[in-house]
């Protein structure tokens, strides 16, 4: 997952990698309360995507009713499809030199791919004869080892500035497990110091477990990070889509849920979640359940739930006998359910669901099963 | 060597038989006809799991039962410690079924299984399946049929959607790789491409691919490397997933273009594939190639 820059600059300012002084906000008010850094500044809405520049989401202010102004049109708003829920007030920098570095995990080489050019800035992707890269073994040594042969071919001007900053970010890339740290630009000023100017840090959730530091980050900003606090706290992937859709959705496997959820889009409906159940983690205890009909039960324009199983080994006879469990917990969930089950003790399912409070119907097909769910969100169908 | 995907009675071990998942997947798997020839478990007074013997470590195993495969089913942060632990005991092919495999860890798994010249599936993959003869992992019988297809998949329940569709018209497969929707794999669609071209009872060659990673841009060109004579279809998962936002799958993440869906399905078109985006476009893709079809 890829951090946002705020948290990413403080993760990355703990090996040695500063950035300008900045501050988070959540809030417009804040400004007039929080201690803010020298001015003038760059206001920057955090979300977790390149290309903020260009879409208009970095903006120079110089006095804080500017900023104010800025921040308040930025919260709430859509960046390249991520809505903004906080930006960060950042010093503004001067510089003579930018540069760009970066190491990535390269899936084909097991190793980790060093980056370094020494042009920066928002094109710097588009030049791609302006770096260079080396292959390094997938340990501390190795990076710095490749790092500094690499940035010894750069500029006078660039290179100690740039050696520096990547072996700090070698240090990062390991203690953090990152797939990708990326530096960009990195400014270097006249007397050969420099900061970082953006940074993307890209973490593995999968390794969560033993990255305490990362944990607790997700864990204290879990409105910034609502798919991964989810995951840290009830350990499956939700991820929602379209807070204004009509679609619920309750699947198992994060590739046929993707590939629902394009097929529905395809044809013009509005699922309001990706969400990955894993059956086989539950064992007897409908909690999980509960969570995702909690959270649907919430979206406004919410008008029916498609339930699409395969499971291999989960008997969905229990699978049913959790569900309708799981939506006696959740009274404000209330509307009909076109369920899709397919595996073992599929027969039983239909016994077990005869106790629900609400409308299901079974459609074995997973076609039909769409079908039915986009004619009852666009509230001409009815479950007979 | 890759080629040992083929073998449908390689004597295998169950790496981590001891646990809930373990035992119940070895029963599975023996009685679906694979070859399980010994368990391992760190716990000592185990000395048989379903008729299998069980033994202290992999190196006992091999020397024991001549095993030559593992499925390991143990937790993710054992994943590493268990694959070096098999292919140092000269374990050839070995396949992980675990979710959650952390991708530094992977990405040293790799390098080890590579230099001891092992074929590693996963990090967290179903596993693979001769149908009728084989199965290392969990994919579901409905899914599972002999017939004429190569199937390579990122994803599991994609896969097992359209594989019980495709046995549904009597589509069955020749060979079925779940490679996993991991960052850093052992096993990428890309290498299975020469074994699927010389491979003469398969006929036609389904991907089940998704956004993230480049892996779907390799096999575009390994296919016209390999100059591949028989027909690929393709069924890409991901067109509506938003930039930097992980979908289940690590490999699925985007970093700005690279890995996006449209990439992936101009690479594939140019190397001659039929790229679909519905599963019922690309079932009906297939079914109208009289050529792959039981005789």
């Amino acid at each position: 997952m890829m951090l946002l820059e705020h948290d990413a600059k403080e993760l990355l300012a703990r090996c040695g990698l500063a950035a300008p002084e900045g501050v988070w906000i959540e809030h417009a008010a804040e400004l007039d309360r929080l201690a803010l850094p020298p001015a003038p500044w760059m206001v920057k809405a955090q979300v977790p995507v390149g290309g903020r520049g260009k879409a208009g989401a970095i903006w120079p202010v110089a006095t804080v009713a500017e900023a104010k102004a800025e921040v308040e049109r930025l919260l709430g708003s859509r960046v390249l499809g991520h809505p903004v829920r906080a930006c960060r007030l950042e010093t503004r920098t001067a510089f003579v030199h930018e540069a760009y570095l970066s190491l990535i995990i390269d899936p084909l080489a097991a190793g980790v791919r060093v980056v370094v050019s020494a042009a920066g800035g928002i094109d710097v992707e588009q030049s791609a004869d302006a770096m260079k890269n080396a292959l390094a073994p997938p340990d501390e040594a190795g990076v710095r080892e490749a790092a500094q042969s690499l940035a010894r071919e750069l500029p006078e001007s660039h290179r100690g500035a740039v050696a520096a900053a990547l072996a700090a970010a070698a240090t990062a890339f390991f203690r953090y497990e990152a797939l990708l740290v990326e530096i960009n630009p990195l400014f270097i000023r006249a007397d050969g110091s420099w900061l970082i100017g953006d940074a993307k840090l890209a973490v593995d959730v999968n390794a969560l477990a033993r990255q305490p530091e990362i944990r607790s980050l997700i864990e204290a900003k879990a409105r910034a990070y609502p798919e991964a606090a989810l995951k840290v706290r009830d350990g499956f992937d939700y991820v929602e889509l379209d807070p204004e859709g009509t679609i619920g959705l309750l699947t198992t496997g994060a590739g046929l849920s993707m590939k629902l959820i394009d097929e529905l889009i395809g044809k013009g409906e509005r699922p309001i979640n990706f969400v990955d159940v894993r059956t086989g983690e539950l064992r007897g205890d409908p909690a999980r359940l509960v969570r995702i009909l909690d959270k649907l039960s919430r979206a406004p324009r919410l008008r029916v739930l498609l339930v699409n199983i395969f499971a291999g080994i989960t008997d969905l006879g229990e699978f049913a006998a959790l569900l309708v469990r799981a939506l006696e917990a959740v009274p404000l969930f209330d509307v009909p359910i076109v369920a899709r089950l397919v595996g073992r003790g599929a027969g039983e399912v239909q016994a077990q669901l005869r106790g629900a409070r609400l409308p299901i119907v079974i459609e074995p097909d997973l076609d039909r099963a769409v079908a039915k769910t986009a004619e009852i969100a666009a509230g001409r169908g009815a479950l007979a | 060597m890759i080629d040992c995907l083929l073998e449908a009675e390689i004597p295998a071990l169950i790496q981590g038989a001891s646990g809930r998942t373990g035992r119940q997947h070895l029963r599975l798997m023996q009685r679906y006809g694979t070859r399980i020839v010994g368990g391992v478990s760190a716990r000592a007074e185990l000395r048989e799991i379903e008729g299998v013997p069980v033994f202290a470590n992999c190196r006992e195993a091999v020397a024991a039962t001549g095993a030559r495969a593992s499925v390991l089913m143990v937790p993710a942060l054992s994943v590493l410690a268990a694959l070096t632990e098999a292919v140092e005991a000269g374990i050839e092919l070995v396949v992980t079924v675990t979710e959650g495999v952390p991708v530094h860890d992977a990405m040293k798994a790799l390098g080890i299984a590579r230099a001891h010249g092992a074929t590693w599936i996963g990090a967290s993959t179903p596993g693979i399946a001769i149908p009728g003869r084989l199965k290392l992992g969990f994919l579901p019988d409905v899914a599972l049929a002999p017939g004429s297809l190569g199937m390579m998949s990122k994803s599991g329940t994609l896969s097992y959607e359209v594989g019980h569709r495709l046995v549904q018209r009597g589509l069955g497969q020749t060979l079925w790789v779940g490679v996993g929707g991991d960052l850093v794999k052992g096993t990428r669609f890309a290498d299975l491409v020469p074994l699927f071209a010389r491979h003469a009872p398969t006929r036609g060659i389904v991907v089940i691919g998704e956004i993230g990673g480049t892996e779907e841009e390799e096999l575009a060109e390994a296919l016209a490397a390999n100059r591949i004579a028989k027909p690929v279809f393709a069924l890409l998962a991901g067109s509506h997933a938003p930039e930097g936002v992980m979908m289940g799958h690590a490999g699925a993440m985007i970093y700005g273009n690279r890995g996006s869906f449209a990439s992936k399905r101009a690479a594939l078109e140019a190397a001659g594939a039929q790229v679909y985006t519905t599963m019922d476009d690309l079932v009906r893709g297939i079914a109208s190639d009289p050529n792959l079809l039981e005789q």
